[in-house]
């Protein structure tokens, strides 16, 4: 029982960490900035305290140092510098080891904590004394004006409004979703029953509302009722009074007498002073619980669970259709497609659910362009575009090494240091930009560099010496740059700490293709470097093209096809290679019955589908085109994954399956890797 | 707690010879349908089926211990298991019938085996041991060794 609590603190303090380093960075932009420097401190109080509570005593113990550096800091008793900033970056990243194992075991461990201990201390020695006493009082001391406003408002509406269909009631639910609200209702000239008239209103309310929305946002909620009834709006004061005690028994008074609050009077009380700012605390507090009650924290595997369940009922549903249509009865039919309906938006959500913004995984590059950029004296600015844009989980774990890696290269070999920067004319700040949006169903990332770029002349000369291509072959340019992806391929003549050793795009490449995305490259001499990532928002649905070869059925990715020809039209040669001849263009082909070793059987009514790959056209020879399909992708399991032309399966609405056809794998591995092999 | 830890075994026959596999990996027990097959494979691997809404890979065991043509009777039966209790590693062994589960302790299991792991088998199959039940002796499977035989 305790580990599951362990096991939710841990995922939580890594939340609370992950906040920790986005505010140091920031605060490296904006030494002074107070919001951030309290954010900095709350994500260490709350490591600190549920690290003991929850028995990980050295993380509890040493961030309880760490704190009071910026204890000290946000009571202006020591100044933000970059000195601080660097020895933060280096505790966190002690947090994060000292949660991934628990508390300190090996003395080694121990002496680096202590070392790190022994530099914070350099800081915050000077104030000792008063270290304990400036955690307690963490909270209430000095609540700053956060910026809210309270108003008193009075709504008296006519007689008459309930026959225009307003609730007034949600005119009070609108104004409590503005901020902390009281409510107040007066229903004195609610008459006798006898005298009462069910379509016509006797009420009138009073709404004390703290918000930080301005005046008009309140005013917007009345926009259709302005009319019918009378409203008065008083900004009582600033900063939140709900909890001053004065009002609160005014509040009380007027509750119980039913007395409408008069504004001279609530504008009269002196709501400055320790009970206001105590107050506000309790508002704070309440910014907190609000936020927290916003998203609930599900465990991934629960929402692994959730699409996987939703996929297999979208596969079932189809074989309900199926049934329905062949039955003619048209019961069946109309609660198929309203079951098929629910379905579609059952899996819409499904699959929203399981979408998370790249921002989460964006702090770490963020992070490492920053101590890469220090240990190489370098500068670089990293600008993020497109944060928000949200992937599939599964994708995004599996971007991460391939982007952090593109992002490793570009600091590493494209940036330049600053004198070389200047040297060239360009600023002696560097730039990387990241880039992400949306395209069709496709999500695009770019990473831009603007340093020295990449010399084909010297990618040529690379591929020579490691014998990965022919001396005296003729490529073009954007060939050459391909030839970054090929395995065993690295730049640097020495390999170095941050990049190349030896793995290098070749990997990227690969891990992309296994989410069948694409990598390509553009480089410019002496301007830069852009990688850019097409990567699909879902791994596991598709639109499908549905083609039968042999006794086969085969699902081809519509996204990767660019047309459908009956082999009728196009003139196909095989003497040299495969070239096939359509609309007096050639192009390469494969031809699915060769290459998945079934018999060789002409089939009359054949048909090419010309697929992209990359910016080449293949043509893909099979039996039958049979129509367009959206199927759920279900992997082939550990014992299948390595084959190269195959890469998932898909359960058809009559249970059989289809076998998913990876084209970028299947022309890579067959057509390219063919003629690659030019050695 | 017993000192002897009890092991329960499924035991199947593949010709005459009887094999067993561990229970507790055991999911399912099959007739064998059909089976959808996936090109660019080892002979021995026969293609997938659809189980439950999972796509589960079929190998046909018989073949991998050197059975030249195994031939499908009424008795011929798909098991299903995953090694390690993940969905990823469900697979599919296709043998000539299933017997009985049974359980022993560990000091039963009989050291030198006969079969000789690399006499006519397609595959480099190792045993866990032999055992001795009645009149029988049953050959407990590696299945460790066995799963990465058929990833590799």
């Amino acid at each position: 029982m305790i580990d599951k609590f362990k096991a939710k603190f841990v995922e939580e303090a890594q939340d609370n960490v992950r906040d920790l380093e986005e505010a140091l960075l920031l605060l490296e932009e904006d030494l002074n900035n107070r919001d951030i420097i309290e954010r900095i401190f709350r994500a260490m109080h709350s490591l600190k305290g549920g690290g003991a509570m929850f028995g990980f005593n050295d993380l509890s113990d040493f961030t309880h140092h760490l704190e009071t550096i910026f204890d000290l800091i946000r009571n202006d008793k020591l100044n933000a510098d970059q000195d601080i900033i660097s020895l933060t970056f280096n505790s966190v990243d002690h947090i994060k080891f000292l949660l991934s194992i628990g508390n300190i075991e090996s003395e080694e461990d121990r002496k680096e904590q202590a070392e790190l201990i022994r530099n914070i201390s350099k800081y915050t020695s000077s104030s000792a004394p008063q270290q304990e006493k400036t955690v307690e009082s963490s909270d209430s001391a000095d609540v700053v004006d956060d910026g809210s406003k309270t108003y008193l408002i009075t709504i008296v509406p006519d007689a008459e409004i309930l026959k225009n269909g307003t609730n007034p009631l949600f005119l009070m639910d609108d104004l409590h979703a503005l901020g902390e609200a009281v409510t107040i209702s007066y229903c004195n000239d609610v008459p006798v029953i006898s005298e009462f008239d069910p379509v016509k209103n006797y009420c009138s309310w009073q709404v004390i509302l703290n918000t930080l929305e301005p005046l008009n946002e309140i005013k917007d909620v009345f926009i259709f009722v302005e009319d019918e009834c009378e409203l008065e709006i008083t900004e009582i004061a600033a900063g939140n009074v709900l909890s001053h005690p004065q009002f609160g028994g005014l509040i009380e008074k007027a509750r119980t007498e039913e007395k409408p609050l008069d504004k001279d009077i609530v504008l009269n009380i002196d709501f400055s002073g320790e009970n206001g700012a105590k107050a506000a605390a309790t508002k704070k507090k309440n910014i907190f619980k609000d936020h927290k009650i916003s998203s609930i924290r599900v465990a991934s595997t629960k929402i692994d669970d959730l699409v996987n369940l939703v996929s297999e009922m979208v596969t079932i549903q189809a074989q309900l259709t199926l049934y329905a249509e062949n039955s003619g009865d048209p019961t069946i039919v109309a609660l198929s497609e309203n079951i098929q309906k629910l379905s579609r938006q059952l899996r819409d959500n499904a699959f929203e659910i399981s979408l998370i913004p790249i921002q989460n995984e964006l702090m770490r590059f963020q992070r490492l362009v920053r101590d890469l950029s220090k240990e190489m004296n370098k500068e670089i600015d990293f600008i993020i575009e497109g944060g928000e844009i949200e992937l599939d989980k599964n994708i995004i774990e599996n971007l991460t090494d391939p982007l952090l890696h593109i992002i490793r290269n570009s600091v590493d070999h494209g940036i330049e240091s600053p004198e070389e920067r200047i040297k060239a004319g360009k600023s002696p700040k560097g730039t990387i930009v990241f880039k992400a949006y949306y395209s069709g169903a496709n999500v695009i990332i770019k990473i831009q560099d603007d340093g020295r770029g990449i010399d084909p002349e010297m990618i040529m000369q690379k591929a020579i010496e490691r014998d990965l291509i022919k001396k005296d072959i003729e490529l073009s340019k954007k060939e050459i740059l391909d030839l970054v992806f090929l395995s065993g391929f690295t730049t640097r003549a020495e390999v170095s700490d941050i990049s190349g050793r030896g793995v290098g795009m070749d990997v990227v490449k690969r891990k992309i293709n296994g989410i069948r995305g694409e990598v390509s490259i553009e480089s410019e001499v002496g301007q830069g470097t852009i990688l850019t990532l097409e990567i699909p928002l879902t791994l596991s649905i598709i639109d499908g093209l549905l083609v039968t070869v042999a006794e086969n059925q085969y699902v081809i990715p519509i996204s990767n096809i660019e047309k459908i020809y009956s082999i009728a039209d196009v003139k196909l040669s095989s003497s040299f290679n495969n070239i096939a001849v359509i609309d007096d263009k050639q192009y390469s082909y494969l031809n699915l019955r060769e290459i998945f070793e079934e018999e060789d059987v002409s089939v009359d009514d054949s048909q090419l589908v010309l697929v992209k790959y990359e910016d080449k056209r293949v043509g893909v020879i099979v039996d039958n085109v049979i129509g367009e399909y959206q199927t759920v992708v279900k992997p082939l399991g550990r014992f299948l994954k390595k084959l190269e032309n195959v890469s998932g399966a898909s359960i058809m609405g009559d249970g059989t399956i289809s076998l998913v056809i990876d084209t970028n794998r299947l022309i890579y591995y067959n057509d390219i890797q063919k003629y690659k092999n030019v050695k | 707690m017993a000192e002897k830890q009890l092991t329960s075994i499924l035991s199947f026959n593949i010709k005459d010879e009887l094999f067993a596999f561990d229970t507790d990996t055991v999911r399912n027990i099959l007739e064998v349908g059909k089976i959808t097959k996936v090109p660019n494979t080892k002979e021995y691997f026969l293609g997938v089926i659809n189980l439950h809404g999972n796509i589960i890979p079929v190998v046909d065991f018989r073949m991998m211990m050197g059975v030249k043509k195994p031939k499908d009777t009424k008795d011929t039966v798909i098991i299903v298991l995953s090694n390690d209790g993940q969905t990823d590693s469900l697979i599919g062994l296709i043998v000539d019938g299933v017997k009985e589960v049974s359980s022993f302790s560990e000091d039963q299991i009989l050291e030198d085996t006969i079969i000789d792991a690399a006499s006519g088998t397609l595959i480099n199959i190792t045993f866990r041991g032999t055992l001795k039940s009645d009149t029988e002796f049953i050959h407990i499977i590696n299945q460790d060794d066995l799963m990465e035989e058929i990833e590799n």
